[in-house]
């Protein structure tokens, strides 16, 4: 066992020598910006190193980071093993000069406060996104965001829920520390950050997905793994912060939106509610592209809501070379008669693709013919040698793959352009059973909102390019950003919402997607690119 | 009028190119013209159904083109399928299969079942979320040879073992072959909980009936 001291707050945490210092710190709940998830491609998740007891220097550091900052012994502790007892000190993460975008608020009355603050927390499976709310202003004043500790539990709720069912004696509760951990390195970061303590704080806010609110609070997710998905709880909590092991004052209260059901959780009321979908005069489709799709439909007063297994092909994973919106990430791809042209995250050598990328690199192989309406690549045989489009196939075996970069080599395969359109049909076909339940067609929607941080960065062209959304709504897509966090902060500055929130969430009503008559004819039919 | 051949390239294509309409209209051409259903079948349908399972492995069509085939296949079928001599099922080989308990997810093992009736076995598909019991009680009744479980949800895998462990208890364990398929699963698993077999595909599926049952 080895001892790391922090040296700001004096703080002693133990762990096994030869541990992975990110790890290490993550394990103990202290914040270290970390986007690419220590995969040593971000050059985010810098430490001070302040004494001996680490692995040496690498190359891949000495890289990515600056001179001066290696002359002052800052590390990249995703690349430090941990060898003996050592001192570190935190860097406080680079404060990006862009105000991050807060997405669309709407009009509220805000409850009086006489001072102290606020958190809102959105829970993702994969992100955790808090802020620091000072109540008197109503004003953000520090945030901070990671990946889910949960991580090394499974990268989906079902592998997490499958970890309760596989360790009944500990699993919920291992789960539940993971985030609560989490929590309290962020708290902490964004207090240490705006330099107000915790005991200041009288209220936290927390929209999430119902699989993540359940392990939050520590109750038993099983049932929402196993048909018929049954959540322990839908509606809405009130209980002390302390109860749960979150780190602030003795009186800060935690309250938890409420939820539909096990796959319609309170990010995505939260995001109904602050879109005001249920206000709509029009037909209105409110969409959450993730790994699940979560789609409400909102039209004459009625809200109806399904949620679809996209899987994660639409953020970059499952992909061959797919990778994190982090540098290196290509994420805008144009293919013309001169070649082939991306645009690559942080200027750098292209690593790989994001999200975006492999939804441009889609749209644009449908475009120019490239991939035919059926997903599969066109026969290199039948473009002819003189064609553009020749040189950029390739055969591996028998299986037709297309070249985007040669050095270093980034191709993207016939299944990764399955991958995409099992999850385009996924989304498709959940947006095509509400409508038809509804009795609308798609030209009959007024508008489209997309919500989720993933889907602000997709645009227009590329979803209706690769026909994630159909043709029909081209014009009509507007970007709320990240509702969940949203819904959160409106709750925490009102307890008006907070009624209007769980009052809302008994209206929606869900619609389970594999039950629905006919189906797999919707899926296979949604699964047909356009073209 | 076409000719028997015409006709039999006419309900094959038909099936490779998705085309339900085409299909039953060939189909009912076929019978007004006097040829013998099991041919029809046969070498039209299952025929074009076949070319269809070869596209799938050569990764040119997709899970979703197969079930829309299978759509024109059985467009066909029910026009054709009266006009068959009578004949017993007891020749067949009969399979039970499903998804196990928990799970709802479907679309994977309706197209194995697809693959092996159109391979000509005799399937009795128990649907989605199957109370595990249903597959022994099922398999005893019907006299099953093998049984086909399919799940989608790493949660609901453990209900494969318990399948296995009641055809145990049931004292059918010789007499019926246990096959297991879908996203989570893989041989490993098969192996540890004592399946024969597993299969990654549709297609793969029929060739490991075939081979556990060792018919050529």
């Amino acid at each position: 066992m080895a001892k790391i001291k922090i040296r700001q707050t004096g703080r002693e945490i133990q762990c096994q020598n030869g541990a992975n210092l990110l790890d290490a710190l993550l394990e103990a709940g202290i914040f270290v910006d970390n986007p690419c998830n220590g995969k040593g491609i971000c050059g985010k998740c810098k430490v001070k190193v302040m004494s001996e007891g680490v692995s040496g220097m690498t190359a891949l550091e000495e890289r990515l980071l600056k001179p001066e900052e290696i002359e002052a012994g800052v590390r990249l502790s995703c690349m430090a093993e941990v060898t003996g007892d050592v001192e570190i000190g935190l860097l406080l993460k680079e404060r990006k000069h862009k105000v991050l975008t807060k997405g669309y608020v709407p009009e509220f009355e805000r409850d009086t406060f006489d001072g102290g603050y606020g958190v809102v927390i959105d829970i993702g499976t994969t992100t955790v996104v808090t802020a620091l709310i000072d109540l008197k202003t109503g004003e953000e004043i520090a945030n901070a965001s990671m990946i889910n500790a949960q991580k090394r539990y499974g990268l989906d709720v079902l592998t997490r829920i499958t970890y309760e069912y596989e360790h009944p004696d500990c699993g919920i509760q291992r789960l539940q520390e993971a985030i609560v951990n989490s929590i309290n390195g962020m708290i902490e970061e964004v207090c240490l950050e705006a330099n107000v303590s915790p005991k200041k704080l009288r209220e936290i806010d927390v929209a999430a997905n119902c699989t993540m609110m359940h392990m939050l609070l520590g109750v038993d997710a099983r049932a929402i793994g196993r048909s018929p998905y049954k959540p322990e709880f839908t509606e809405a909590k009130e209980l002390l912060a302390g109860e749960i092991g979150i780190r602030a004052a003795e009186d800060t209260r935690l309250y938890c939106l409420p939820q539909v059901s096990a796959y319609i959780g309170a990010d995505i009321v939260a995001g109904a509610y602050v879109c005001e979908l249920e206000k709509e005069r029009g037909n209105v489709l409110f969409i959450d592209i993730g790994t699940n799709g979560e789609i409400v439909l909102a039209s004459r007063g009625r809200l109806w809501c399904c949620s679809c297994a996209a899987g994660p092909a639409l953020e970059g994973m499952n992909i061959s070379s797919g990778m994190r919106a982090a540098e290196g990430a290509i994420e805008e791809v144009k293919i013309t008669e001169q070649g082939i042209h991306y645009q690559v995250i942080g200027k750098a050598e292209p690593v790989g693709l994001c999200g975006s990328g492999i939804l441009a690199v889609v749209k644009e192989l449908l475009r120019t013919g490239l991939v035919k309406k059926t997903g599969v690549f066109v026969k290199k045989e039948k473009l002819g040698e003189q064609d553009y489009r020749y040189p950029m196939l390739r055969m591996d075996g028998t299986k037709r793959e297309f070249v985007l970069c040669e050095k270093p080599e980034i191709v993207v395969t016939q299944g990764d352009v399955r991958h995409v359109q099992l999850a385009k049909g996924a989304i498709l076909s959940g947006f095509a059973a509400l409508l038809k339940q509804a009795g609308i067609r798609m030209d009959e929607l007024d508008k489209v909102m997309i919500a989720g941080q993933f889907g602000a960065h997709l645009p227009a062209e590329s979803l209706i390019g690769t026909g994630i959304l159909p043709g029909e709504v081209e014009g009509k897509l507007v970007y709320v950003g990240n509702s969940s966090k949203t819904g959160a902060y409106m709750a925490l500055m009102s307890e008006k919402v907070k009624r209007e929130i769980e009052l809302l969430a008994g209206k929606m009503e869900y619609m389970e997607l594999a039950e629905t008559e006919n189906y797999e004819r919707i899926f296979a039919e949604s699964m047909i690119f356009p073209g | 009028m076409s000719s028997k051949e015409e006709l039999l390239k006419r309900l094959s294509d038909g099936v490779v190119d998705m085309e339900e309409d085409d299909v039953a209209e060939a189909a009912r051409e076929y019978l007004d013209a006097g040829y013998p259903a099991f041919d029809g079948i046969m070498e039209g349908l299952v025929d074009g159904m076949n070319r269809a399972s070869e596209l799938y492995e050569a990764e040119e069509y997709f899970v979703t083109d197969v079930l829309l085939c299978s759509d024109a296949m059985y467009a066909g079928l029910d026009i054709l399928r009266p006009y068959l001599p009578e004949t017993s099922s007891e020749e067949k080989v009969t399979g039970v299969i499903g998804v196990v308990e928990g799970d709802t997810h479907d679309i994977g093992k309706n197209l194995v079942k697809i693959m092996l009736e159109t391979a000509g076995f005799n399937m009795i598909d128990l649907g989605r979320d199957v109370p595990l019991a249903k597959f022994v009680e099922t398999a005893k009744e019907e006299n099953a040879d093998f049984v086909c479980l399919s799940t989608l949800m790493t949660t609901t895998m453990g209900g494969m073992e318990t399948v296995i462990k009641l055809l145990d208890e049931a004292g059918l364990r010789d007499k019926v072959k246990v096959m297991i398929g879908g996203g989570p699963i893989s041989q490993k698993y098969a192996d540890r909980i004592g399946a024969d077999g597993y299969s990654q595909n549709a297609v793969e599926a029929v060739k490991l009936a075939k081979r556990l049952l060792n018919i050529a």
